[in-house]
């Protein structure tokens, strides 16, 4: 039981994501569950379930305990040797196990439970996991039913094949007094349901609160340095780690420590603004401002390219669906890269081809050789064997890339190539049951622009705080010369957001499923960090008031600012 | 057990009228009333279920109704923030999200949200945070407080056992503390940071109602059933001290409101009594409380003292406010930054609602209004003699 759960845990470990996946079209959904590293999820539960079936079944004791017991055969012959026949509950129970360990994996993967959300609020870890175990409990109970209704009827029509098999391996026979299992009578046995459910919500809780507790421990709050008082810490303090490239754990946690010691810690807000001895320079504001800008700054040219694309999608005839695009294997980023991939062709691809077929629904991700050369190459995991079929994705674009980096190939070829491969679009679009599988799903695609946004708020939140809180406590005017650049960044991502939300879809609210365990809140985080920068700007206005006219901002900027300042925005 | 109690001896209509900060809400036109934190504007909830904001740079009055707003009992604009208002109604809180520069004077049931929660039915108190990110929501029937991630719309439960619901919600103007008063004789005190809780029980009855100092470090409180003010301190917020409330060892009394005969131009009168709310302006200098009589026809009054909180506590009487003859006071609120000292509203049951200011230069600059033009900082330089009823 034990290594069950260390493997477990191990699973989980090397699961998380702080950023989920999320799958755009049906297919890149089918890509997520064929993929090996799933199907191994997968197959590791499935046999972990069915372990801990074993163990329930031990315990039980009873009828359900061994495979194989001794009977003797139903015909009544005078010498009846008795037999060893199969124990067909145990072998129920045994497979249940596997279902339950399968399905708790699909469950997972599909409800992106691998993602680590982090709490609204900061709260002792006991009292957290306390806070969950209720629903947690439920929820167990309440999925533990369904799973074992769905089992039942797989049994019902395909139980047959694993009896067979078995009882010709090991040479069992059936037992002609009970009844076999995989018909309507047999399944109809209220003690055998009952079980398989007990045993049911005893695995799903165990797992949940491994799973619970990994989540609550992987989000705790950190307390990172800011100054290292000793020298072997120097990696470990904030503006380091913010300013190198750490795994996203830990830059997350780094984020979420800068937001809550702007906020609660005025003794590290002190070190933030604090100058280096000798020498006198900020480096710590400046380490931990360059960071949160660039971040923010980042943001909204992913934001831009992403209006540019749907304003050239949108330049064309409506589509009756959206674009054609290779799953994203990456975590959203690749998603993201792929939309930045197709908005700097789509200008280039306007003026080059001529030759578009204007119905044709999407633009493909190949690129004329200029503007490969313009920009750095995005395309990370180009190889998909999940794709089947000749119209491979990457295809092209591994041979725009070739073109682009050879720079002086003739573009006879190429333009030819492209013509190809857009009849080919053409044709395949006009079949329905690859559309269905081919479509974006709008939603899904507007949360994966956004699904590392968390990061963002962090970052509006810190700054804005250590903003305000400068207005009092800086004593050397560190973050005085940063504020014009501060304010711009903000100022222009708010415009952007601001464009973003008169998209279709991204202003519509998903449904709201409360009392769920699973977290689904990376599907509302564009509207929290659109509301965390509209907080963070007028945190800055209210703070410093009338003296923001002082400050060298652009015309267009100043007047945006004077709204904010008359609370008029 | 007491919400159990609670909720089958009472209906919510008479949950909300016992629990409100207003002094007859059943029967009043006003039912609720609140400033907006930053600008000249203020949302006020009529008998009709209808909420109207004025504002006193425009002539239009956007008047906001839904068909889930009923019974509003309290109302909190969101701080650092053009005009996001939220409403605690019957069954839900309602956030209207309105936009400042429109002329439109009935705003669409779309620009609200529903924040609702299964078994957080009444909603009697709401409290923004003061960094505007997280909404607190209270009803008494129910043990958990909530708080509210708006734009997410997801929340966490905050329960504690041990009292019934939780009626009335304060968070003290530094962001650090906020007062959950109970239906049973204790109330707590929560730190906002990781969230733990400090519980004080009373002597005699719940918690009527309770203010903060500007900095978070004292509490001035009252309960149902004594006509006395108590005051609780806290050490001073270091942000160190995490999951850590902080408060001092007991609550001492800092003011008599026993009824008292006053000699006036038109003759004897009686005032004192219970306190039915209370509310500390923001420079920490004007404290107003009203009191409700102890005999059964007396009017309730307004009674306005003379605070400072640093170096030392000091309470004075400083006067009443009297209105028309036969209106009774139900809502008090201070103005949340009006530059030249203290502006007191005063909603009348008559449905007037009267403005009184006063005009001081406040001891200590208080931090965050640079709108105000800079006024020179006298100190603490008085006429009076100092005495304190410590």
């Amino acid at each position: 039981m034990s290594m069950v759960i260390i493997i477990i845990s191990i699973f989980n470990i090397e699961f998380y994501a702080v950023v989920p996946s999320i799958p755009c079209s049906r297919l890149a959904l089918i890509g997520k569950i064929i993929h090996p590293q799933q199907v191994i999820h997968s197959f590791v539960h499935a046999i972990m379930g069915m372990l801990v079936t074993w163990c329930a079944t031990v315990m039980t004791k009873g009828r359900f305990q061994f495979l194989a017991v001794s009977c003797t055969p139903s015909e009544g012959l005078e010498d009846a040797v008795p037999q060893m026949c199969l124990n067909e509950y145990h072998l129920f129970f045994l497979l249940s196990g596997a279902f339950l360990g399968y399905s708790y994996s699909l469950f997972y993967l599909i409800n992106n439970m691998n993602y680590l959300p982090f709490p609204i609020i900061q709260q002792y870890k006991y009292l957290r996991f306390r806070r969950s175990l209720p629903l947690l409990i439920k929820h167990s109970c309440v999925e533990s039913l369904h799973f074992v209704r769905n089992f039942c009827v797989t049994y019902y029509f395909f139980g047959y094949i694993p009896k067979v098999w078995i009882c010709t391996t090991m040479d069992l026979h059936t037992d002609g007094k009970l009844h076999p299992l995989d018909t309507l009578s047999g399944l109809l046995d209220l003690s055998l349901f009952y079980h398989t459910w007990l045993s049911g919500v005893f695995l799903l809780m165990t797992w949940y609160i491994a799973w619970l507790l990994f989540k609550i421990y992987a989000t705790e709050s950190h307390h990172f340095p800011i100054q290292p008082t000793f020298a072997q810490e120097t990696d470990q303090c904030l503006p380091k780690i913010l300013n190198s490239n750490p795994p996203l754990l830990i830059k997350f946690l780094a984020l979420q420590d800068l937001m809550l010691l702007s906020q609660y810690s005025p003794v590290r807000r002190q070190e933030v603004f604090s100058l280096s001895q000798p020498g006198g320079h900020p480096h710590n504001w400046t380490a931990i401002s360059r960071e949160c800008l660039s971040l923010l700054s980042d943001l909204t040219q992913r934001l831009i390219a992403q209006q540019e694309a749907a304003a050239a999608a949108n330049g064309r005839a409506k589509p009756p669906v959206g674009e054609l695009k290779v799953p994203p294997q990456t975590p959203g980023a690749a998603g993201i890269e792929d939309m930045s991939f197709q908005s700097q062709s789509s200008p280039a691809l306007n003026y080059k081809m001529g030759v578009v077929d204007i119905k044709s629904p999407w633009h493909g991700p190949v690129q004329s050789p200029h503007v490969m050369r313009r920009g750095p190459k995005l395309w990370t995991s180009v190889s998909d064997q999940q794709m089947n079929g000749s119209h491979h994705e990457s295809f092209p674009v591994l041979s725009a890339a070739r073109t682009g980096t050879e720079a002086v190939q003739p573009r006879f070829i190429y333009t030819w190539l492209q013509n190809k491969q857009e009849q080919i679009k053409t044709f395949l679009s006009k079949r329905a049951l690859i559309m269905y599988f081919f479509s974006k799903h709008p939603e899904a695609s507007i949360q994966a622009v956004f699904s590392d946004a968390q990061m963002h708020i962090w970052a509006l939140e810190g700054l804005s705080h250590l903003v305000a809180a400068s207005f009092t406590e800086d004593q050397f005017g560190v973050v005085q010369t940063t504020l014009p650049a501060i304010l711009n960044t903000l100022l222009t991502l708010q415009e952007v957001v601001d464009r973003h939300f008169k998209l279709p879809h991204v202003s519509s609210k998903p449904p709201r499923i409360s009392g769920s365990l699973v977290d689904t809140s990376y599907k509302t985080l564009r509207f929290a960090l659109r509301a965390s920068l509209k907080t963070a700007l007028y945190r800055i206005t209210t703070v410093f008031g009338e003296h923001l006219n002082a400050v060298q901002v652009s015309t267009e900027h100043k007047k945006r600012l004077q709204q904010f300042l008359e609370y008029k925005e | 057990q007491l919400s159990v109690l609670l909720s089958l001896q009472l209906t919510s209509e008479d949950m909300i009228a016992a629990f409100s900060q207003a002094v007859d809400w059943a029967g009043c036109t006003v039912r609720a009333f609140a400033w907006h934190p930053h600008t000249n504007k203020f949302a006020v909830a009529l008998l009709d279920d209808s909420i109207r904001v004025y504002n006193s740079n425009s002539a239009t009055v956007p008047s906001l109704k839904h068909r889930l707003q009923r019974n509003v009992a309290a109302m909190a604009w969101k701080p650092l923030c053009a005009s996001i208002l939220a409403v605690a109604c019957q069954s839900c809180v309602l956030v209207w999200h309105l936009d400042p520069t429109s002329l439109s004077t009935r705003p669409s049931s779309g620009c609200a949200q529903v924040l609702s929660c299964p078994g957080h039915s009444p909603v009697t108190s709401l409290a923004w945070a003061p960094s505007g990110e997280r909404l607190l929501s209270a009803s008494p029937v129910d043990t958990a407080m909530l708080v509210w991630d708006v734009s997410t719309e997801t929340c966490v439960q905050l329960q504690w056992f041990g009292g019934g619901g939780v009626t009335y919600l304060a968070w003290s103007p530094d962001g650090s503390k906020v007062l959950a008063a109970t239906p049973s004789a204790v109330f707590r005190v929560w730190e906002a940071q990781m969230w733990t809780c400090e519980r004080w029980p009373t002597i005699r009855g719940r918690c009527q109602t309770g203010c903060w100092s500007p900095d978070g470090s004292r509490l001035l409180f009252t309960v149902l059933g004594e006509s006395v003010i108590y005051s609780l301190s806290f050490s001073e917020y270091r942000g160190e001290m995490q999951g850590q409330v902080g408060g001092s060892k007991t609550a001492s009394i800092v003011a008599d409101l026993s009824e008292t005969t006053f000699e006036t131009l038109y003759g004897e009168e009686r005032i004192g009594g219970e306190v039915h709310s209370m509310v500390w302006d923001p420079t920490g200098e004007r404290l107003a409380v009203i009191i409700r009589g102890e005999s059964p026809n007396s009017q309730p009054a307004v009674a306005v003292f003379r605070t400072r909180n640093s170096p030392v506590f000091e309470l004075l009487p400083c006067g009443f406010v009297r209105g028309e003859r036969g209106a009774r006071p139900q809502l008090i609120s201070f103005h949340p930054c009006f530059p030249q000292g203290a502006l007191l509203t005063v909603c009348w049951s008559s449905g007037k609602i009267s403005h009184i200011p006063f005009f001081f230069v406040g001891a200590l600059e208080p931090h965050a209004s640079p709108r105000r033009s800079p006024v020179p900082v006298l100190g603490s330089v008085r006429e009076q003699p100092l005495f304190s009823e410590l």
